[in-house]
């Protein structure tokens, strides 16, 4: 079981990272989420959606979802997004195994960009 | 103030160039809400400097669907009273988890100056390198300098520097709210803009009960057949402008959302890329993001096309210039060649004519889109909700769009979230008093 996204139908709105940041931190926050838009290219109206696994980093893009495992070399061509704490820092995802709702991101994405992929 | 909250007055005196911290104390919260309630509070108490007040909603950045906005309230040049101002896209919550709630900004710097807000932290910086220079310019400028393309930004262009009352406050790189010539404010204080960051922390008072009834909303929300639409096409063809849709589809990029709010209510428009590409442009400036839907309209009704809107909007971002003023001013010189409006846009002067009380922006459509109010006196629907959008921190254009945001629930997750005992008594005198 996993987290699947959509980026085409994500609009961006960044409610996927504060339900994250929620179930870290109990509170309204964004530092600890595992699942971040990313929203860097603002000029040029490309965004899609980071996800930090166990063992990879999803990067969720308009024209399709990669899988980067952790621990091999990134493609140097294709630039990453800064952030205020660098996703591999982060805590990966547990499927929010704690929680009522399950997913909080499935939860709240207002778009429903974000599922459950069995 | 515990909770939804940084428990953080900032007071800025551009003049001696120092900065003050005050505690947000739970009475006034309880008095006055928050935003645009305690903005004109604020306002008041430092009226001998005719002040620019910042604040944001008791829920701005919370999980109250379309808890997006911030506002910034002043005395309008172009009205003459204070007005409130949203603050929108990413911009209206960064100030929050920046850590300040209200930030009073008083006197007049002798040399350019920006506030640069982060972590709690608030610097008066020298912007004497960018002074001069466009909203894009200097948006990058900002964002280099402290190498984070995340950088919020309220900025202003050659129009604000020159004193115009057509002149915006921008937001990051967009046109925005602003009809009210706060950019011209900003200009006579030599204060060229504004940059947040944060990584804050909000506390609830019970966090559970506020996501539960959070969630609850939004799956009401949810249930609206608007949600299966993106963009300003729909929201056109829902105020009558049936043909505005297919008439913007041609140069339609991408929608996306303000903070949470679960509309697309932004449209980006590709000038000079295929707007249909769905990787990563090469092109760096291949557009520009619209949120303007009358300025938008009134582009259209001059004859141009989608495509040479989008150009006259793009410029008027860059000059920091209210679109439409300069559709206005278009339209009285007669111009309808994009050249000539290209021209304009640099040679605005006017701000556009004022629809409403003067006090919220007509930025936002002054009717229902979408939903239905059961309003029978449109007008005095428009003001009021725009007033319970502005104390809260929700986004304007879908307070306008979505019946299931009412006060009561507003009041509701505000009591859980924020440990008050806010009632509807309280609502309506803070509305009575900002909405002129």
């Amino acid at each position: 079981m996993g987290i699947k996204i959509d980026a085409l139908k994500c609009t961006n709105c960044m409610a996927c990272e504060m339900a994250c940041g929620y179930h870290r931190d109990d509170g309204f926050a964004f530092l600890s989420a595992c699942i971040v838009p990313y929203r860097a290219r603002e000029k040029k109206d490309y965004f899609g959606v980071l996800l930090k696994e166990e063992d990879s980093l999803v990067v969720a893009r308009p024209e399709g979802t990669e899988i980067n495992r952790i621990g091999e070399e990134a493609d140097p061509d294709k630039e990453a997004d800064a952030s205020a704490k660098p996703m591999l820092l982060r805590e990966a995802c547990d499927l929010c195994e704690d929680m009522k709702y399950g997913p909080m991101c499935v939860k709240i994405c207002p778009v429903d960009a974000i599922s459950v992929a069995e | 103030m515990e909770y939804l909250s940084n428990d953080k007055i900032l007071v800025v005196d551009l003049a001696k160039g120092d900065v003050e911290e005050e505690e947000l104390s739970e009475e006034l919260v309880a008095e006055r809400i928050g935003g645009a309630g305690v903005n004109a509070r604020l306002y008041k108490e430092y009226a001998d400097d005719d002040p620019i007040v910042l604040g944001v909603g008791l829920l701005t950045g919370s999980m109250y669907p379309a808890s997006a906005a911030s506002v910034l309230t002043a005395k309008s040049p172009v009205t003459g009273k204070l007005c409130h101002c949203p603050v929108t896209l990413k911009v209206g919550i960064e100030i929050k988890y920046a850590g300040f709630d209200y930030i009073v900004i008083k006197g007049r710097s002798d040399k350019p100056v920006y506030l640069w807000i982060h972590d709690g932290v608030a610097d008066i910086a020298d912007a004497a390198d960018v002074w001069g220079k466009d909203v894009w310019e200097t948006t990058d400028a900002w964002r280099k300098g402290v190498g984070d393309d995340l950088l919020q930004t309220m900025v202003i262009g050659p129009a604000g520097e020159k004193g115009l009352d057509c002149a915006q406050v921008c937001y990051n790189y967009w046109t925005g709210p602003d009809r009210f010539g706060i950019g011209k404010l900003f200009g006579q204080r030599n204060l060229k803009g504004m940059a947040f960051r944060g990584m804050g922390l909000l506390e609830a008072a019970e966090p559970e009960d506020f996501v539960d009834e959070a969630f609850e909303l939004l799956e009401a929300v949810k249930g609206n057949a608007f949600m299966s639409k993106k963009g300003l096409g729909p929201i056109c063809a829902a105020l009558g402008e049936a043909d505005a849709e297919e008439w913007l589809s041609p140069v339609v990029h991408r929608h996306s959302a303000d903070y949470f709010t679960p509309y697309a209510t932004n449209t980006f428009a590709f000038i000079d890329e295929d707007p249909a590409a769905v990787t990563e442009t090469a092109k760096p400036e291949p557009g520009v993001l619209i949120s303007d839907i009358p300025a938008l309209l009134a582009f259209k009704k001059l004859g141009l096309s989608a495509l040479d809107a989008a150009k006259a909007m793009q410029a008027c971002a860059r000059q920091g210039v209210d679109p439409m003023a300069a559709a206005t001013a278009g339209e009285k010189g007669g111009k309808t060649s994009i050249d000539d409006i290209l021209s304009q846009v640099a040679a605005t002067t006017e701000p556009a004519a004022m629809e409403g009380n003067g006090v919220f922006s007509p930025w936002c459509p002054r009717k229902p889109i979408f939903g239905d109010f059961g309003a029978s006196d449109t007008d005095a629907w428009w003001e009021r909700r725009q007033a319970v959008a502005a104390i809260f921190g929700i986004q304007p254009v879908f307070a306008v769009m979505c019946p299931q945001l009412t006060e009561e629930s507003m009041i509701s997750l505000s009591n859980i979230g924020g440990e008050l005992e806010l009632d509807q008594e309280t609502l309506d005198t803070v509305i009575g008093d900002i909405a002129g």
